[in-house]
């Protein structure tokens, strides 16, 4: 089982910081729903940190290399689940992203993101290879991109996309030649062009569209992008008050509790809450890739990197998103946006990364 | 001893990796110091300049249509004044401003403000608002730009208050229901149907409410639309009910109170229900005032409660046709038995009078139920005993919700042994099982069951499910198959018999019509209102409710019903006669009372 010692080891930096920003998510999410009709979705969320914390603790009990010892098992029924979801699951607003377990509705994409790490520290940590070519990770990648394929046809770019950075960067650590790395950049470049003509659905491109020129469609695709930067904008330097934003609290910011609670915090916040969550983000991710240099494999120091980049593609995404910097895209923000799935694979994402720190000496 | 493998180029990547998130991070921090700091001036603008705020559609409710599609409950357009709070610069001034130009209280627009949801929620100062209210706003309209006036549908019954409890009424949502589940996703405000078929079907007849996003400048006027969700009109229900013959249910009590309800045997289709005294529903349907409601809540004569399903009675006589069924079917007695009534019976050390004091001598059970002897089920009672008794009233629907589709239902008591020992601790005694065989006593039924006791008679020994809508939104509702309680035809054919002699000459002759063939029984139940007689001793509290439970034409029944006059003495002298009116608007046949009004009419111009 656990030995006690290992505890002395535990990152409180790590913990607490992930605590601060789940207290400052339910903060958010109680001045966002207080004028809609789920005044009480704060408190779901507050339950939701409970069961969190929870799930990050008994993930601690596990050592982390038994866990990447069965990453392929772990693959196997990603892929069953989502294809079982792909074409049983039920459709809600005209997506298949659900799974009916006891009860809840969850949503396995978000897990699958661990799995993928689990699966990409098991290919490349147990590499014995000084440096790798494109031939070398044309398999995990295509493995990594059945994954995506599956949770894009559901569909959820958002959460597809994640994939992209956490296989990249790990290949890159687990020594990708710089050749291979500029070669990658452009297969991107041809895949995202033949992806816009055949893969993206026209709600999607019409996104894309619109985030070129807002203007094109104010009270459409636009509307999100537009009312957003002005909410962040008007925020000013103080912000308006807690509770107090007019954009977020008449209720036409779309899915303010959800991907867009960033816009929520930098309108009644201003600047300077902005800049202590992302602050506060900094230290999360730092924390994280630390744990990937002080790990005592190359399997965890893979694992921790490849959930610190997730992470790091999501936090920026989606501020970069609220700020109207690129397409709106369904990404939550770990840790402060509304959703159950969500926020305990970031818990036990978290757990991962403790898990990999306090295990740095042991034996 | 462990060994460590070589980190060095994993960790050298990383230490690249990191500094791009730094690097990520930081960029977007400037991004956000452009947005916020920079150009915040230019956003605070547009965030107070290109407001958009959302007007909820409110979806009309659902009509109800009587079953041959004539509005029953409708809409009609009205105006609400609205205050939003969000647009005013001097919320004092325009609340002072507002009320003197509707002739309001400032407390009652003040206490409508406090109790919004949100500082930015507009609210509702006035309901239904006439149209001079209207035009004196529009007039001030440059110093009140905070106020609005929305065309919302409102709650229309043009029958005003025939069959108000059926149809039932509208108000606002309570405090308590909003926290319920039933009422879940609604705001304060929201009306709902609060009794009757408007509380029954309320989510089907509410429909989806749409909204309009409109931009709307600093000064709160509105300068465009952004986006618009239309309302979803609820379905409109096709009820059983007839209205015309609701019209004639009202017309035949001329004003006394009780109630009466009739349906059709082999479906339970309720044609008509009537409790009197009614009140209005269009008094709700702005919010009911106070002292409206307080009087109508403790008035002794209780308009509020639906009779027909809520009333609690003992059956009296008209509890004879489940002793002779009981009797039949059980082979305590044939149609051949026969007791005789010397106008009482001694048993139990009490003497049990029958309703003829001089006696009916030697009757049968077909006599006996067109002269309601009291003997002869007093005989049969004892020989029954009152578990068959029991089990026969409760088979037969009495002393349990009859399902119909209203809400709060009662059921009534059908009294048994384990019952007393249960709820008082004392043993049953043979008296009562005498009180018990000719309706008195603890039993106690609802007006509907009794319709629906006279329905099973007529369509040959089924139970139906009483119900009031067809179809929901042109979908008809399924009929749930009666339950057969597998009658004997013997037993029919006495029922049919005894009950057909209760109007031929019997106890209920005063319901004969020239020309149709009835069935009918007669009770009365004992009221002891000693209560209310004491509060009023001028109240004819101390007579007995008149029943009367009837269905026609006899061999080919196509209406069951039951009618109850309070205080109105015997069935046969009271409710017979109502029960005649009814059944003559029904099948078109000129009543002895409806004759002589024609006659005036004829005479007067």
């Amino acid at each position: 089982m656990i030995d006690r010692r290992l505890f002395f080891n535990l990152d409180w930096v790590l913990v607490a910081t992930t605590l601060i920003l789940a207290g400052i998510g339910v903060a958010m999410i109680l001045s966002a729903s207080q004028t809609g009709r789920s005044a009480d979705l704060y408190l779901k969320q507050l339950y939701l940190v409970g069961l969190g914390v929870v799930a990050m603790l008994t993930c601690l009990l596990f050592d982390y290399r038994r866990l990447v010892d069965r990453a392929f098992l772990f693959y196997l029924i990603a892929v069953v689940v989502l294809v079982y979801v792909l074409f049983f699951g039920p459709r809600i607003a005209g997506t298949r992203r659900w799974l009916g377990l006891f009860g809840v509705q969850i949503q396995p994409s978000e897990f699958v993101k661990l799995v993928a790490a689990l699966f990409v520290a098991k290919v490349f940590g147990d590499s014995r290879q000084e440096s790798l070519g494109l031939r070398d990770i044309a398999g995990p990648g295509m493995a990594v991109g059945l994954l995506a394929l599956l949770i894009a046809a559901a569909p959820d770019l958002g959460t597809a996309f994640c994939l992209i950075p956490l296989f990249l960067s790990v290949a890159f650590l687990a020594g990708l030649r710089m050749k291979a790395v500029g070669s990658l950049a452009l297969v991107l470049v041809v895949v995202g062009g033949v992806g816009w003509q055949y893969a993206l659905k026209d709600y999607q491109k019409s996104r894309i569209y619109t985030f070129l020129d807002p203007s094109l469609d104010p009270k459409g695709a636009g509307y999100q992008k537009i009312q957003s930067q002005i909410a962040v904008g008007s925020g000013g330097l103080l912000g308006k008050g807690y509770k107090q934003g007019s954009q977020a609290q008449l209720g036409y910011l779309p899915a303010r509790q959800t991907d867009f609670i960033f816009s929520v915090l930098a309108e009644e916040t201003g600047f300077l809450g902005v800049s202590v969550v992302l602050g506060l983000y900094l230290l999360l991710l730092w924390r994280m890739l630390d744990t990937a240099q002080l790990a005592r494999d190359r399997v965890g120091a893979c694992l921790a990197a490849a959930i610190a980049a997730t992470f790091a593609f999501q936090v920026v995404y989606n501020v970069a998103m609220v700020a109207g910097l690129v397409p709106v895209k369904g990404l939550p923000l770990p840790l402060l946006s509304y959703g159950r799935s969500s926020l305990l694979s970031s818990f036990l994402a978290v757990g991962l990364i403790l898990n990999v720190r306090m295990r740095r000496f042991a034996n | 001893m462990r060994i460590y493998e070589d980190l060095r180029i994993v960790q050298g990547r990383l230490s690249i990796l990191q500094s791009m998130v730094v690097g990520l991070l930081a960029l977007l921090l400037i991004h956000f110091w452009n947005l916020q700091v920079v150009r915040g001036r230019y956003f605070r603008a547009q965030a107070e300049n290109n407001r958009t705020r959302a007007v909820s559609l409110a979806a009309p409710r659902g009509a109800l249509l009587d079953r041959k599609g004539l509005v029953l409950v409708e809409n009609r357009p009205s105006f609400n004044v609205v205050l939003t709070p969000e647009h005013s610069e001097d919320l004092d001034a325009a609340v002072v401003r507002l009320s003197h130009a509707l002739g309001l209280g400032e407390a009652v627009v003040r206490e409508r403000l406090a109790r919004r949801p949100s500082q930015f929620h507009p609210v509702v100062v006035k309901t239904d608002a006439s149209l001079e209210d209207v035009a004196a706003l529009e007039a001030r309209r440059m110093e009140l730009p905070e106020v609005s006036v929305d065309v919302v549908p409102l709650r229309a019954y043009p029958l005003a208050s025939a069959a108000a409890h059926a149809l039932g009424r509208v108000g606002e949502i309570t405090e308590r229901q909003i926290e319920t589940r039933e009422f879940e996703g609604l705001e304060a405000g929201a009306l709902v149907g609060q009794a009757g078929l408007e509380s029954q079907y309320n989510r089907s007849l509410m429909g989806r409410d749409g909204y309009r996003r409109v931009v709307v400048n600093s000064r709160g006027v509105e300068v465009g639309e952004a986006e618009r969700q239309p309302p979803v009109d609820g379905p409109s229900l096709t009820l059983t009910l007839d209205s015309s013959l609701q019209a004639a249910v009202e017309q035949a009590f001329a004003g006394r109170a009780g109630s009466a309800v009739a349906l059709e045997p082999e479906t339970g289709e309720i044609l008509a229900m009537t409790s009197i005294p009614a009140y209005d529903p269009n008094r709700f349907t702005t919010g009911v005032d106070a002292a409206l409601w307080g009087r109508l809540s403790t008035d002794p004569e209780t308009p509020l409660m639906n009779r027909v399903i809520q009333g609690q009675y003992a059956p009296g006589s008209v509890f004879k046709i489940v002793m002779a069924t009981a009797g039949l079917q059980e082979g305590v007695i044939t149609p051949s038995t026969t007791f005789y009534c010397p106008g009482h019976l001694s048993v139990y050390n009490t003497i049990f009078r029958c309703n003829r004091p001089g006696g009916h001598g030697l009757v049968s059970v077909e006599q006996a139920l067109a002269q309601s002897c009291n003997v002869f089920f007093y005989n049969l009672g004892i020989r029954l005993e009152i578990a068959r008794i029991a089990s026969w009233a409760k088979k037969m629907g009495l002393g349990a919700p009859t399902g119909v589709d209203l809400p709060h239902e009662l059921g009534g008591l059908i009294p048994s042994p384990e019952w007393k020992m249960r709820t008082q601790r004392v043993q049953w005694y043979g008296g009562e099982t005498v009180s018990v065989a000719i309706g008195q006593g603890q039993v106690s039924v609802t007006p509907l069951q009794l319709a629906r006791l006279a329905a099973i008679v007529a369509n040959g020994g089924r139970l139906v499910r009483p119900h009031l809508v067809r179809s929901v939104g042109g979908v008809p509702i399924p009929i749930e198959p009666p339950v057969d309680l597998g009658l004997k035809p013997e037993t029919l054919a006495v029922l049919r018999a005894g009950m057909r002699a209760v109007v031929d000459g019997g106890t209920g002759w005063r319901a004969h019509l020239d020309g149709l063939s009835i069935g009918g029984k007669t009770g009365s139940a004992q009221v002891v209102g000693k209560a209310r007689l004491e509060k009023n001793p001028t109240l004819t509290a101390i007579v007995p409710h008149g029943w009367f439970v009837a269905f026609a034409p006899a061999d080919a029944p196509r209406i069951a019903l039951a009618v109850m006059v309070e205080h109105g003495g015997s069935g046969g002298e009271a409710a017979a006669p109502v029960a005649r009116e009814i059944l003559a608007h029904y099948f078109g046949l000129a009543s002895p009372r409806a004759a002589t009004t024609a006659v005036v009419a004829e005479v007067a111009p």
